[in-house]
This record gives structure tokens, C-alpha cells and sequence, in this order.
């Protein structure tokens, strides 16, 4: 898995794409209206086995170290898709811009579905 | 990703052709079913082919999983309503809005049954409504306050401006009669249990 990396004058610092995916999931579910973190295949079979997986979040990082995040959504019924979209954009971009000083370029939305809260 | 489809279908066809192939040599009678019998046992009895069927078998089932996730998965995203914000791209699964709209079910209490199917085209959203009502229910009346809920609440969670066409269709009218012969169905299917009172308090 490609990981995020950056020098200090005592040695390197690499972040994994699942602590990226971890800050991502928790910034996500802060927001009021968020029911929870969707589901892909491979996150829903590792689920159907017992074990936890954060593999829905998809990270992607290119050649110019831009983090590209895609999120899949649940969303609480009632509430606004649009709003609760950008408020989920703009708490995860904060958070790892504070947590890990990288540089986000597009943090994708998709929402899956709309449950009753 | 485009490589990978072409490869997978590719590899599906040789499997099929293959298959195929094997009926019909076994049809025309081209193999002896000495050598077939012959090719079965060594399979059964030598160890080494047992394991490299074993495995052929657990890398097809493999296959064929990432295939099929491939392939819904495309079909999945194509169902999306997509608009882009200053962060991103927001895609809103037509699923989710089929979800939405069933819930509104629950605000008229003359339908008893709402199944949604949403098309999202170039003109704009297209929601199929399937409904099912209650005998007591002014159908004019009904049908014209489900379209205006239904696209009221549409651009409330999704806040768009497209055009929304609504088309309902009215599948069944149950009727309180039916309802009630159904539940008199029911307790007569459930066999009575004799004395099945005696000893309650």
C-alpha cells in the first residue's frame, strides 16, 4: 500500500493510507446527519467474516503527492444531501490538513443510501 | 481497468467455448468413455492433480467474484446523480433516492405499498412510482399530493433545479373487505391447538 512521506532533518515520516482513511471515516461521522461510512464488496465480505475494515474508503495518492478521497455515505433520512455532503468535505479537509499537513486535492462524496436515523 | 474487462470476458468465452467443445465431443461419441473413465480415476487418485484442481477451482471462484464486483460496481456508479463542490465531487446513488421516496410511504396513510424507480436522463429525473392503495383513497386526488410531496421532498434532500417528472402508476386498490378476508385466511391456516385455552390465567 503506497503510504504519504515526508523528510525531517532526523528521518522520515510516512503516513498510511489507512490512518488517512481512519481521520477521514471519524471527520466524516462527526457530522450531524451522517448515519455511518458505506459499504463497498470487499469491506462488506471482510465484515460478513468479523473483522473491521476501513477499505471502503478508497485513498489515492498521484505523482505530485495530491490525496484524493472517495467516501461512501449513509445518509440519516430528513436531512439535506447537499449540505451534509459539504459539511462532511469540509470537517474531513480541516482534520487532515490539521492532523497531517498534506495537501487534499478532491474529497469525492458518494452518497449510498438514506437510512432513518 | 478497461484491460482487465476485456481480459475477463475473454477468459469467459474460452471457458464457455471449451464447455461447449467438451458437449459435443461427448455428444458425437469422439472420445471413448474408457478414456474418460481412464483421465477421471488418475485425477481422483494421484495427489498432485487433486491439488491443482483444488486450486483451479478456488482462483475460478476468484475470478469470478472480482469480475461480478467489476462489473456491478460500473453499473452501480452509472446509477448516480452527480453535481461537483468547491471540495469535490458529490455522487448521490439513485438507490438512495429510491430509499428517500419509500419512506413516504409512511406520510400518506392511504398507500399501502410505494415502490420507487428512479432514472436519472439528460431531461432530468425520472421517478416510476409503483403504488398500491387502500380501497377508502380518492385516486385523482391522492396521485396529484404524492407528486408534489414526492417532488417537494426530492428537491429538499437533494437541493437540485432539474426537471422532476413523476409518473405513477396505481398497480392494486386493496379493499378492507380483502384485507379482512386474508386475515380470516390466515387464522385458518394456523391450526387451532385443542385446549389450547385451558390453564391460562
Amino acid at each position: 500500500m503506497h503510504n504519504e512521506e515526508s523528510r525531517t532533518d532526523l528521518g522520515r515520516i510516512r503516513i498510511h493510507k489507512n490512518v488517512i482513511a481512519s481521520i477521514s471515516s471519524i471527520a466524516s461521522c462527526e457530522i450531524d446527519g451522517v448515519k455511518r461510512i458505506g459499504r463497498d464488496f470487499k469491506s462488506g465480505l471482510l465484515e460478513l467474516a468479523g473483522k473491521k475494515s476501513l477499505s471502503a474508503i478508497k485513498i489515492t495518492i498521484d505523482k505530485n503527492e495530491d490525496v484524493k478521497i472517495e467516501i461512501p455515505l449513509v445518509i440519516k433520512y430528513g436531512f439535506n444531501i447537499p449540505d451534509i455532503a459539504n459539511r462532511v468535505q469540509e470537517n474531513v479537509r480541516s482534520a487532515l490538513e490539521k492532523m497531517t499537513n498534506l495537501s487534499i486535492k478532491d474529497i469525492n462524496i458518494n452518497v449510498q443510501s438514506i437510512e432513518r436515523g | 481497468m478497461r484491460t482487465f474487462t476485456v481480459l475477463g470476458i475473454l477468459f469467459y468465452t474460452v471457458v464457455l467455448v471449451l464447455i461447449g467443445l467438451t458437449l459435443i465431443i461427448f455428444s458425437l461419441n469422439i472420445l471413448p468413455s474408457q478414456d474418460i473413465n481412464n483421465l477421471l480415476l488418475y485425477m481422483e487418485y494421484s495427489p498432485h492433480s487433486r491439488i491443482i484442481i483444488g486450486l483451479s477451482g478456488l482462483l475460478l471462484i476468484l475470478i469470478t467474484f472480482s469480475f461480478a464486483q467489476l462489473i456491478l460496481g460500473k453499473f452501480q456508479r452509472e446509477r448516480t446523480i452527480a453535481f461537483t463542490t468547491s471540495s469535490g465531487q458529490v455522487t448521490i446513488a439513485l438507490s438512495a433516492v429510491e430509499d428517500l421516496i419509500r419512506r413516504l410511504a409512511g406520510i400518506i396513510p392511504e398507500i399501502k405499498e410505494l415502490r420507487p424507480d428512479v432514472i436519472a436522463s439528460k431531461k432530468g429525473i425520472i421517478v416510476d412510482l409503483r403504488v398500491v392503495l387502500k380501497a377508502d383513497a380518492n385516486i385523482p386526488e391522492l396521485t396529484s399530493r404524492l407528486q408534489e410531496i414526492t417532488r417537494a421532498k426530492i428537491q429538499e434532500v437533494l437541493g437540485i433545479e432539474e426537471q422532476i417528472m413523476i409518473k405513477i402508476h396505481v398497480a392494486k386498490i386493496i379493499s378492507l373487505e380483502e384485507k379482512e378476508r386474508k386475515r380470516r385466511e390466515l387464522e385458518k391456516e394456523q391450526p387451532t391447538i385443542p385446549f389450547g385455552g385451558y390453564g391460562r390465567v
